[in-house]
């Protein structure tokens, strides 16, 4: 019932949490920071880069599950600052063009690693 | 004419109308899962189950006995929370292994590498998907929250 989502080109998780887990037919991609595949250092740059970095991250797991990004039906995207929220609309928009999912975004805190931006996603498998 | 528009208008909310019962009946059942203890004053379930899927709350360091947040730092508030979401899941009929996913939230973001430790103990292995971040405040100067999601197999 429930499916351990382990993806090579992602980076490893920098807590005890899978990358994602499928069940019922859902998959519950874990929050993701910036971090460099190859090192599993957050990369330097901005909110720009680290958007990127995010969404690409996000983009290797859908794929190690079988999924793509047009299947995300919900993402809540967490800034350590509100001040970037435009430019990270601008970054995903590249990510999610069309059909776009459910989201919620705000600022929080303080986020793991001192990263600017962390993303999770449930995606649902179109038909 | 009017007749015939009047019959197509008539005919069409009846199909619309078959249409929304027979989608009311694909509707997945509901359960809320309750304790005798709940307060009142709380304008939410401990847990709620949506067909073979229970939305667990957010559970902060209470003493379930007393609904007060318990004494103690940081490890204490970690191990009770873990411990009242476990209360909560196996109260609904599911297990700690059915989690699938969770949100931590945290008031101080250098509690991470500890936060993860205590939840290693709780889920030593294929944990849960999971998002963790630090928040501002948290209800009654919690110093941890955590939320979950589980699938019963």
């Amino acid at each position: 019932m429930k499916r351990i989502i382990s993806a090579k080109n992602a980076p490893a998780a920098a807590g005890p949490y899978s990358h994602a887990v499928e069940a019922g037919g859902i998959l519950f991609v874990s929050g993701q920071v910036a971090l460099d595949p190859a090192t599993g250092k957050l990369i330097n740059g901005g909110i720009r880069e680290q958007t990127e970095q995010v969404l690409r991250n996000i983009g290797a797991i859908l794929e190690a599950a079988g999924y793509s990004y047009g299947d995300v039906v919900k993402s809540t995207v967490l800034l350590s600052d509100i001040e970037d929220f435009k430019t990270m609309n601008e970054i995903y928009s590249k990510f999610f063009p069309t059909e776009q999912p459910a989201r919620v975004a705000y600022a929080v805190k303080d986020l793991p690693l001192g990263a600017l931006i962390e993303i999770e996603v449930i995606a649902v498998k179109s038909k | 004419m009017s007749k015939l528009f009047v019959l197509l208008i008539v005919s069409v909310m009846f199909f619309w109308s078959c249409n929304t019962g027979s989608e009311k009946q694909k509707v997945t059942e509901s359960r809320v899962i309750t304790f005798e203890n709940t307060p009142a004053s709380r304008p939410y379930s401990p847990a709620v189950e949506a067909g073979n899927m229970l939305f667990v709350s957010g559970q902060i360091a209470l003493d379930l006995s007393t609904g007060k947040l318990i004494e103690g730092g940081f490890e204490e508030q970690a191990r009770q929370t873990l411990s009242n979401l476990k209360t909560v899941i196996e109260k609904a009929g599911y297990k700690l292994e059915d989690v699938v996913r969770c949100t931590v939230l945290l008031t101080d973001i250098n509690n991470y590498a500890t936060m993860n430790r205590i939840y290693m103990e709780f889920f030593p292995s294929d944990p849960p998907a999971r998002m963790a971040f630090a928040v501002r405040d948290l209800p009654m100067g919690a110093l941890i929250e955590i939320d979950a999601i589980a699938v019963k197999k």
